[in-house]
């Protein structure tokens, strides 16, 4: 097995796990918003705020391995 | 309409290899891009000097265009008439909404940083969307630009600190506010973690919104080149408007992402200003 077979097979895999624990964290966030929301209308703004500041910092987790996907996209061919 | 416009161009690689769904991609190994207004001068004119200054500087050149725009846009509606009418009512929207957004995160006195977060908001949501006019471009899903408006934030958070604490307060803040003496033998821990942070933010800020507008594009070109490929294996004469699915979506993305890189600086600013009551 040469390395750009172990690349071409890792970087991918490790995108997914990376999509698929940051959809985890963000489904998290979002259920605790809503409930907060759902509590507190009046409240509604300065936490839909509160949780874009979250979900934008989680979301950038999968944004980094984006960017490393796409360093080691070169080394592939 | 990407997809026409995407069409127009194809014939120009079919000649030499026979497939349309190549319009986007100069080679099978790059990453997908729907051409723009410079790619397809650039097809034509290789070699003419203007059209490889274009070309070379094309990020900078639709983030001009993009900042002529708004100029426009403001020269328009410099003498704002008491009774709006037509496109003032959108601006009052966005001026009043962007008001009220910054003083709901930074306070009452976060009020001057209104203006620069406004255009910071401004100019990455024009710019993210311009991505999704044909023959244009996001000058976001470069990391050039991204970087830039990253750096302008952080000087920006610097001079708000330094000015509104004071040089001498602006590194108490930097060194953990040190009290007593374990606060004292924390600063060697807390100084370069403290500086650190502050260099991270234009890291993060930058690579989170270029990566987005560009795997934005990215799965924009992918979609108008398996339309022109299902266009073409079904022999219609244009390719299936695919990506009509994900506009919507592109539109909501861009959207946030500039929401967030404006909010994301407004905390910066805040957390600098002197009565930030969370650090």
């Amino acid at each position: 097995m040469t390395y750009q077979t172990m690349l071409a097979l890792s970087v991918p895999l490790a995108l997914g796990l990376a999509a698929m624990a940051s959809a985890f964290g963000l489904s998290r966030a979002v259920t605790a918003a809503m409930e907060a929301m759902a509590r507190q209308p009046e409240a509604g703004g300065q936490i839909q705020t509160a949780m874009i500041i979250g979900c934008a910092l989680i979301e950038a987790l999968t944004i980094y391995v984006l960017v490393i996907a796409f360093v080691l996209q070169g080394k592939i061919s | 309409m990407a997809a026409e416009h995407d069409h127009a161009t194809g014939p120009v690689h079919a000649a030499h290899d026979g497939a349309a769904a190549h319009g986007e991609a100069h080679a099978a190994q790059e990453i997908p891009e729907l051409p723009n207004v410079i790619t397809v001068l650039s097809e034509r004119y290789h070699d003419h000097p203007v059209v490889a200054f274009l070309h070379h500087y094309e990020t900078p050149f639709f983030g001009i265009l993009v900042a002529l725009f708004i100029c426009a846009l403001f020269w328009r509606f410099r003498k704002p008439q008491p009774l709006p009418r037509g496109g003032q009512n959108f601006v009052e929207l966005f001026v009043e909404g962007m008001d009220g957004f910054v003083q709901s995160v930074a306070g009452h006195r976060g009020r001057q940083h209104v203006p620069f977060i406004g255009t910071l908001f401004l100019y990455i949501w024009f710019m993210n969307l311009s991505g999704l006019i044909p023959g244009f471009k996001s000058s976001t899903s470069s990391l050039n630009t991204t970087i830039g408006l990253a750096v302008v934030v952080f000087f920006y958070v610097q001079w708000v600190g330094i000015k509104t604490q004071g040089l001498l307060k602006y590194f108490d803040h930097l060194a953990g506010s040190p009290r007593g003496v374990v606060g004292w033998m924390l600063v060697p821990l807390m100084l370069p973690l403290h500086v650190l942070g502050e260099f991270i933010k234009p890291v993060s800020l930058s690579l989170r919104l270029g990566f987005n507008v560009f795997a934005e594009d990215v799965l924009l070109a992918v979609l108008v080149g398996l339309g022109l490929t299902a266009g073409l294996a079904l022999h219609l004469p244009v390719g299936i408007p695919l990506q009509a699915f994900v506009v919507p979506l592109v539109l909501i993305f861009s959207t946030v992402q500039a929401l967030v890189f404006s909010l994301l600086s407004t905390v910066y600013i805040a957390l600098m200003s002197p009565h930030g009551e969370h650090h």
